[in-house]
């Protein structure tokens, strides 16, 4: 397939469907290379809800060339910062190297990918898998997210938790398993993505020898947008000391154009030295309140949440909608958009500097915008918020309706009928 | 240690910059030597206070107003405070760097401490306290950091509800002015900076703080505490923690514990790792580390597992302990040391982490070190080394502590200290 420089970045097709891009660092002495498998919760049914997270343990357990110690050794050889992780919408899988050790690197990536999901691991690995969701659960703050999701996409795959649950996963076969992954992990629904301080035709000679003989499912995501519900639900878990409070309502997709805008509307209304900061955290009120802009690629949500004593629950809830309505009818000043987009360009070049930050934003352009993006680029994006688009967006996007309300702690409040 | 530059400056401040032209950002830390164990005893969590409210207002600004003024520069803000130090770091672009550091020098030399704000922290504080009694990691973490270190270096920064209620906002003043000078100061600065101009600002900033006496530079007493506790707390995991005595990171056998808790927990093929989780699926959270207060080292050992199999997980962790001392390997020698210098190169390519390691000489060392000096030692630990470091510093008194719905089982506590009497 023909390949595409421009900039730093050259991309190319695999004749499999398997999609390359690559961004040349040649400031740094490191080098990250990633798979993003375009699997996650959202793609399971019901019955085997966790299915993709268990899944991403079994991707270290063993291929036809390696054990599952050989993959652990392997990657520890090289000394690489390696892990993986699975959202609602991806599975990723990545190693942060010594440049010389890039191909190494991807060669193991590559084969582990390939896994085998050897039986004799299958039992083991599941139990790990429940401690991760007992562990989970014994954190407010997660079982609250979880709770919240269930209700505000109440109906749909994004309802249920990336972990799964203990009657979903302790079932799961390794032949239910292994017909998720043929279909789900073919290199048409993969990005492989490099950043650091390497050499595009080799990398691509790289992506072709181990990944080129990958076999095509044909099997595409068949991803619906959710409905976002509204409404009143509390979880009561009496053995907490806090109360999560959170209030959601829909928003804008990652893959929208006004991404940067939301994300600095949130920032305004509950980021650091926010709005939210001076009148309820250093009011004394909540050690926590923020607003964070949630994105997923066919919708969005915008959470302003706080945490505080259980007794404190309405005063937080009345602060934050007070908090909420003034941002909706009243302009935001320019200064407060200033300030925002000044500590978003220190961001940027905070995370430019490192292929591991590049690596995480270069697989958000191409999962929410299809192409890479320079930092000027994303400056330019951040440039161009200001007042009025954020005035334009609450207009579209209120928070100061009703929304979804969660509540979650050892109080049950409010009293819903 | 070429490009380092390493002084003292007339105000009394320590500095060590590491230039790095080529990058688009300048990271610094200011570290004052003065936290935790610097309170009253009767006012634990005083230090905390001070870190949370100095920035709430200046004798030019509000915090509102200071804060704003941080963000018109764009910068990149934290703080913390911990058992010896109060430390505030900060990124920005190269530009508005003499700016930041004037901002940092404005509430460090110049903090009103507003009641408001002071009334605020004190709320926030006992409800940090509260959110601690959710957080099963965090509440694990303090229970055995008190009886690892004892009264002094076990204080946990956030103090405990009636020392909060003692604290008032003129204690906080006094312990300011007291504490905070700029003898007491290290600096750290990475970056595209020109160290010249480098000293030039902090000398203005902070010219006239205080005593410059170099001061703080001292080490605190140690009371370890051997034996098992257990702390019953309604959950799904039992917490396991279990730690005991190691050496200090200025010592010549510092090098070889880095690298022998990297055979322990350094990557997935670590011992602990392999050992309890791949092979018998007992946790999904396992870990080793250390901590070296200054002049002090303690290793830990973690694990959080549901009731049922926190004994067959406790006896798994130290089994793996005590057996590295018998059949360590040179291939996971190996791993651990190229683990530790890897991480120079991956993490070195980030001006925050590079800030962060200069930081940590000046503290321990008392001068920056370069990387070759920090690869020439880690490399140089054979087999023999990891063996007389484990003779010489056996686990030989326990501290443990569990956190959850059962203690662990007598039997299991035997079956771990088969040549000990166990650390009851």
């Amino acid at each position: 397939m023909q390949k595409v420089t421009d900039g730093p970045y050259t991309l190319h097709t695999l004749d499999n469907g398997l999609r390359v891009v690559i961004e040349r660092m040649p400031h740094v002495r490191s080098a990250a290379a990633g798979f993003l498998v375009r699997t996650g919760a959202r793609d399971e049914t019901p019955p085997f809800a966790g299915v993709s997270h268990f899944l991403e343990h079994m991707m270290f357990k063993g291929t036809a060339r390696r054990t599952w110690r050989d993959i652990t050794v392997d990657f520890d050889r090289m000394g690489s910062a390696y892990n993986a992780y699975t959202s609602e919408d991806r599975t990723i899988y990545y190693g942060w190297v010594r440049k010389a050790d890039i191909g190494k690197q991807i060669e193991l990536l590559a084969d582990m990918l390939r896994s085998t999901l050897p039986a004799s691991e299958f039992e083991t690995e599941k139990k790990v898998v429940l401690e991760e969701i007992a562990m989970a659960r014994d954190n407010l703050e997660h079982r609250a997210f979880d709770f919240l999701q269930e209700k505000v996409f109440a109906g749909h795959p994004l309802a249920w938790p990336v972990l799964g649950y203990e009657d979903t996963v302790g079932p799961l076969t390794r032949d239910q398993m292994g017909e998720y992954f043929e279909q789900r992990y073919a290199p048409d629904n993969v990005l492989f993505i490099v950043a650091g301080n390497v050499d595009p035709e080799q990398i691509i000679g790289f992506a072709e020898k181990h990944c080129g003989s990958w076999a095509v499912s044909g099997v595409a995501a068949k991803r619906v947008p959710p409905d976002i519900h509204g409404g009143t639900d509390v979880l009561t878990v009496e053995r907490f000391k806090q109360q999560v409070v959170a209030l959601t309502f829909p928003s804008i997709s990652a893959c929208d154009e006004r991404a940067e805008t939301a994300a600095a509307a949130a920032t305004i209304l509950g980021g650091d030295n926010s709005r939210f900061f001076w009148s309820i955290v250093q009011k004394g009120l909540a050690p926590r309140a923020g607003a964070y802009h949630l994105e997923y690629t066919d919708c969005g949500l915008m959470m302003l949440y706080g945490i505080c004593q259980p007794e404190n629950a309405e005063y937080l809830l009345e602060a934050m909608r007070v908090e909420a309505d003034r941002i909706c009818t009243e302009r935001v000043r320019e200064h407060e958009v200033e300030r925002v987009k000044n500590k978003r360009r220190t961001s940027l070049a905070v995370e430019s500097e490192t292929p591991y930050y590049r690596l995480t934003q270069l697989m958000d352009d191409m999962e929410y915008r299809g192409a890479p993006r320079t930092v000027e680029q994303m400056l330019a994006e951040v440039d161009a918020v200001t007042a009025d688009t954020i005035y334009d967006y609450f207009q579209e996007y209120p928070v100061n309706a009703d929304g979804h309300l969660a509540s979650a702690g050892p109080r049950r409040w409010p009293v819903v009928d | 240690m070429s490009d380092f530059v390493h002084e003292n400056l007339p105000c009394g401040i320590e500095f060590g910059v590491a230039p790095l032209p080529q990058r688009h950002v300048v990271s610094f830390q200011i570290r004052v030597l003065t936290g935790a164990c610097a309170e009253p005893p009767d006012k634990l969590g005083l230090a905390r206070l001070i870190g949370e409210t100095i920035d709430k207002g200046t004798q030019q600004r509000t915090g509102r107003q200071l804060s704003d003024a941080f963000d018109a520069i764009g910068a990149s803000r934290g703080s913390a405070t911990g058992r010896e130090t109060a430390t505030f770091s900060c990124t920005v672009l190269p530009e508005h760097f003499d700016k930041a550091v004037a901002l940092h020098a404005e509430f460090v030399r110049a903090p009103t401490f507003p009641e408001d704000a002071f009334t605020a922290s004190i709320q926030l504080a006992r409800q940090e306290l509260l959110a601690l009694e959710d957080d099963a990691h965090g509440l694990a973490d303090k229970l055995i950091g008190q009886k690892a270190y004892g009264p002094l270096l076990g204080r946990h920064p956030l103090g405990e509800p009636e020392t909060l209620d003692r604290i008032t906002r003129d204690d906080l003043e006094d312990h300011w002015r007291s504490h905070f000078h700029g003898g007491r100061i290290v600096v750290a600065v990475a970056g595209a900076v020109d160290p010249k101009r480098v000293a030039e600002i902090f000398q203005e900033q902070f010219d006239g703080f205080g005593s410059p006496h170099r001061d703080g530079r001292v080490t605190f007493p140690v009371e370890f505490s051997a034996g098992a506790t257990h702390h019953h707390k309604e959950l799904e995991q039992e917490q396991i923690g279990i730690c005991w005595p190691g050496v200090q990171a200025t010592h010549d056998d510092f090098p070889i514990q880095q690298v022998i808790l990297g055979v322990l927990s350094g990557g997935m093929s670590g011992r602990l790792f392999t050992e309890v989780r791949e092979k018998q699926g007992l946790v999904y959270w396992v870990n080793a580390w250390q901590e070296t207060p200054r002049g002090t080292g303690m290793i830990f050992l973690g694990a959080s597992t549901t009731p049922d199999r926190c004994d067959r997980t406790y006896a798994t962790l130290l089994r793996e302990v005590d057996r590295l001392a018998n059949d360590i390997q040179q291939d996971e020698l190996d791993r651990a040391i190229t683990g530790l210098v890897a991480a120079l190169e991956t993490r070195g390519d980030s001006t925050r982490a590079r800030c962060a390691e200069l930081a940590n000489d000046l503290f321990f060392f008392g001068r920056p070190r370069t990387d070759e000096e920090r690869v020439a030692k880690v490399q140089a630990v054979t087999i023999e080394d990891a063996c007389r470091y484990l003779t010489t510093y056996p686990r030989d008194r326990l501290c443990v502590v569990t956190l959850g719905p059962r203690p662990l089982a007598d039997s299991a506590i035997e079956d771990a200290h088969p040549n000990d009497s166990g650390p009851a």
